[in-house]
């Protein structure tokens, strides 16, 4: 799969780091993305089929990135989606959790592009195996 | 994983259960993986502080420890008072975060400002001397050397222009305090709510009956009291500013 195949829908409450995600993905190369701030408006863009690719935080107000991902992976149509959750929560319990739900890669914010473009690639290498 | 104590630990965790869970997804109907319920609110604590607390605290009396004691209260504002400490850390974060992102941000901008100060000297030595060759002042030597010259601006330029570019996009990143304080203020004020929620009805509960009285009829004027006409609650800034006013405070 190759960077203009992949669609990226970037889901934080904070405008700063949606921008900031938004932007290190242009600089990487991936230049189809669009925005939700939160879980609920996330999964109303998924469903409209248009992305393949789901960067969340977690801590949000009426969906959580969490809550987000259990309904991705509940869903026939939307299961199979990558999700990388990028948060500020560096506990053990939650990044298990995440791996429990089924979220594709982690990361602790602050993080670097270096960190960004490491599990963007690990995880779209996975796609093109299962591909 | 990025910045944790123990990345390597984790992140070799994280992917042996993360390629269990994926695995078994994929053998698995998306209508058995039932959703879970909504996860709790954000993490709040009970109480925080709030200098009319101490105000407050000073002018009750002896009656008003009593009832507190009655009342069950004291041990809310015993939990109210432990929490200051962790506001106090979250605030010294959230000033170290934003300290950090200001010099951050502003070194970044005087290096690239030495870099465009650089390119704008050299692009002006290098077009008089142009101009002087158009004009005919320049010997064969000359030419060559402006040509030399003109040729390692160029390639310069683009390093100048890389450099430029890492700078912008750290000052880009520097930006993430805005999420990290945010989340971490969001906090502390919900724990300053509680700690005023707790406070209001210590004073209600606390308050002499005449004054009660006189207070209670301003309070209920409000558009929002309970429809249970309860008279231990109220429900606004607003109510609580009449309130405090109401009582002499």
């Amino acid at each position: 799969m190759k960077p203009d195949d992949l669609k990226f829908l970037i889901v934080d409450d904070f405008s700063t780091m949606r921008r900031i995600v938004r932007n290190l993905l242009k600089e990487l190369g991936y230049n189809n993305a669009d925005e939700a701030e939160d879980g609920q408006i996330a999964l109303s863009k998924l469903r409209s089929g248009l992305f393949n690719f789901v960067v969340s935080d977690i801590n949000m107000p009426n969906m959580n990135g969490f809550e987000l991902l259990r309904e991705i992976r509940a869903d026939e149509q939307l299961k199979k989606l990558p999700v990388l959750l990028v948060t500020a929560e560096a506990k053990k319990e939650d990044i298990v959790l995440a791996a429990q739900i089924g979220a594709n890669g982690y990361i602790v914010k602050p993080f670097t592009k270096a960190t960004l473009e490491e599990k963007l690639t690990k995880i779209v290498q996975k796609m093109n195996g299962s591909t | 994983m990025a910045h944790t104590g123990d990345t390597e630990d984790l992140e070799a965790l994280f992917d042996q259960i993360s390629s269990e869970t994926l695995a078994r997804l994929d053998a698995t109907p998306a209508a058995e993986i039932a959703p879970a319920p909504p996860a709790a609110a954000a993490a709040g604590g009970e109480g925080e502080d709030s200098p009319e607390f101490y105000q407050r605290v000073g002018m009750l009396t002896r009656q008003l420890h009593d009832a507190l004691r009655e009342l069950g209260y004291h041990q809310k504002v015993e939990q109210a008072v432990h929490s200051l400490p962790d506001t106090r850390q979250r605030l010294d974060y959230i000033a170290r975060l934003t300290g950090q992102a200001a010099e951050r941000a502003l070194s970044n901008v005087e290096k690239g400002q030495e870099i465009q100060e650089a390119v704008e000297r050299e692009g002006a030595r290098l077009s008089g001397q142009w101009q002087q060759l158009y004009e005919r002042k320049l010997g064969v030597d000359d030419f060559k050397q402006v040509a030399a010259d003109t040729s390692a601006f160029l390639h310069r330029t683009q390093e100048d222009a890389r450099a430029t570019h890492a700078l912008l996009t750290d000052i880009m990143m520097a930006q993430d305090f805005h999420d990290l304080t945010g989340q971490v203020i969001q906090k502390v004020v919900k724990l300053a709510q509680d700690f005023e929620d707790e406070l209001v009805k210590l004073l209600i509960e606390s308050t002499p009956p005449e004054k009660r009285n006189a207070a209670h009829s301003e309070w209920m004027n409000g558009p929002v009291i309970d429809a249970s006409s309860r008279d231990d609650v109220v429900t606004n800034q607003a109510q609580v500013d009449d309130l405090l006013e109401s009582l002499g405070f």
